[in-house]
């Protein structure tokens, strides 16, 4: 399993918590697609990580956001969207 | 032949969509749709897939020119597609993006702007069948609904009678609901074609984008949604602008939440029962009444002991999918669905097509689909239990993907060695619900 940062356990925890996924959060693989193929989720999941993600880290999505598939696109990916756009 | 008119009176130079570019005005959109009609395919229907809200009313309306049918996809998993390629092997693919349905010709559109002349509203016959909506039935094959010019037509103009739409300034339809989905169809295209509504070509999915559409959009907005994007917006607590109204449709809102929806966007909220098979039946405001109230010139009747529904404009009775209650003329009150129905976020299934296609799977010897009680997310999800000895779990669910809506994905899907399947081979919903919980207590302790 590859290295892990705090803040990706921390949200690998929300995922797991919020869409009520019944597996480890550890199991979550940083780079693998979070859509679709990998952890298979879709557009409902999205809004529900939408709400999660806007009361834990006061960051609100946004779908024109030009660079929403690629935050969408892994744990790490999303991270580091949340690193960069939250306040608080 | 009766005709109605492809678009209901308005201004020509009147808004017919706001979209991320310009508006188009409905002198313009005719336009389009005159150049498009004759650019299209000589088939007799389009499998219509395109994804852009005004790209949609373009090809639609196009296609009804043309006298072609449109079939609204029920969902784009690759094997359903197939499916409805091979059922109609004479109808095309319908595009504005990269997709493509094995076995059926395409037909691309490339959105172009056309000069807008005083151009001639188009009459279209009101039996043309207009649009083919599907619904699952048990045995994994679609069951097609046909939607004739004319029932959408009246109904379209209905529904925009009930909610006073038909007076100036027209309202402005933003939508978080697809247009492929009847309800979606009925209120951001029909009712912007028959009605002088216009709508809002994109569809915003989180709180913030619904913010931000109706912001784009002059005011008088509507906001035509499910539950579920309403109890996102009520949690995020967006700063929304003035909205004439909300209209809220595909599962029953609760009216708590309908409260706290008029109070903090300082709107009304009205509800919109109807089903695939008859279109939009009935409306409620919910903060004030449970009952619903049926739009004009539908009747609920008795026949053989089932509740049914009873319109000029449909070919027949159609029996509620619902539980009901009579209340006198035109009211009643509902109860839900049948338990074997399945309601994820709007997208509607049965539990017996779901098991259906999973029996289908290769290497699957037997299989069930679990509705679990609802917990604390915004919408509880399924599970399954699957017998198949030789394949592995991302196997099964890889094969899944390609059959069935994403919604309905198991959440998870548990390899079991057998069902606990009664002496007459049935599986009651206690015995499923005892094999979730062992399931689940198992897949914890092993981490």
């Amino acid at each position: 399993m590859a290295d892990v940062t705090p803040l990706e356990s921390e949200v690998a925890g929300l995922i797991v918590e919020t869409l009520d996924l019944k597996i480890e959060p550890a199991h979550i693989e940083p780079e693998a697609p979070l859509f679709g193929a990998g952890l298979g989720l879709d557009s409902i999941d999205a809004l529900e990580m939408s709400l999660a993600i806007s009361r834990a880290y006061g960051y609100r999505l946004r779908s024109d956001d030009p660079q929403i598939t690629e935050t969408f696109s892994s744990l790490r990916a999303l991270c580091s969207a949340i690193a960069r756009c939250r306040t608080k | 032949m009766n005709t109605l008119p492809l678009l209901g009176p308005a201004d020509p130079d009147a808004v017919m969509a706001y979209t991320e570019g310009e508006p188009y005005t409905r002198a313009q959109f005719l336009a389009q749709v005159i150049a498009l009609a004759n650019e299209l395919p000589d088939r007799p229907a389009a499998l219509n897939l395109v994804r852009d809200r005004y790209h949609f009313l373009v090809t639609f309306a196009a296609a009804l020119l043309r006298g072609q049918t449109t079939f609204l996809p029920p969902t784009r998993a690759p094997t359903a597609l197939a499916g409805l390629a091979q059922r109609y092997p004479a109808s095309y693919c319908l595009t504005d993006g990269p997709e493509t349905v094995e076995g059926l010709a395409a037909f691309h559109y490339l959105p172009a702007d056309r000069p807008s002349q005083d151009l001639r509203i188009p009459e279209i016959p009101s039996e043309q069948t207009a649009a083919v909506v599907f619904t699952s039935g048990t045995s994994g094959v679609p069951k097609a609904n046909q939607k004739t010019w004319g029932a959408l037509s009246t109904v379209a103009r209905r529904t925009a009678a009930r909610f006073g739409l038909t007076d100036p300034p027209a309202v402005t339809v933003v939508a978080t609901v697809p247009h492929h989905h009847m309800f979606g169809l009925e209120t951001s295209i029909m009712l912007p074609l028959q009605c002088g509504l216009a709508c809002y070509a994109c569809k915003p999915l989180f709180p913030e984008d619904i913010r931000l559409a109706l912001q784009r959009v002059p005011a008088p907005r509507a906001l035509v949604t499910t539950p579920l994007h309403l109890r996102a917006c009520l949690m995020e607590r967006p700063t929304l602008p003035a909205l004439a109204f909300i209209l809220c449709a595909t599962a029953p809102l609760a009216r708590a939440w309908a409260l706290e929806a008029e109070a903090m966007f300082d709107t009304r909220v009205h509800e919109i029962y109807g089903c695939a098979e008859a279109g939009s039946v009935a409306t409620r405001r919910t903060v004030a009444d449970p009952t619903w109230q049926t739009l004009d010139g539908i009747r609920v009747c008795r026949d053989a002991d089932q509740d049914q529904l009873e319109a000029s404009y449909l070919p027949r009775r159609v029996p509620f999918p619902d539980r009901i209650t009579p209340l006198g003329v035109g009211r009643f009150l509902l109860h839900g669905r049948p338990a074997e129905e399945v309601n994820i976020g709007g997208r509607r299934t049965t539990l017996a097509d779901l098991d259906h296609q999973l029996n289908a799977i290769d290497g699957v010897c037997d299989a069930a689909f679990f509705l679990p009680p609802d917990g604390q997310a915004l919408v509880t999800r399924l599970v399954a239990f699957v017998v198949a000895p030789d394949k592995g779990r991302e196997e099964i669910m890889a094969d899944l993907r390609k059959r069935i809506d994403p919604a309905f994905l198991p959440r998870p899907l548990y390899l079991v060695e057998a069902l606990p399947r009664n002496e007459t081979g049935k599986l009651p919903r206690e015995v499923l619900s005892t094999l979730e919980q062992t399931c689940r207590r198992r897949s914890i302790d092993g981490g």
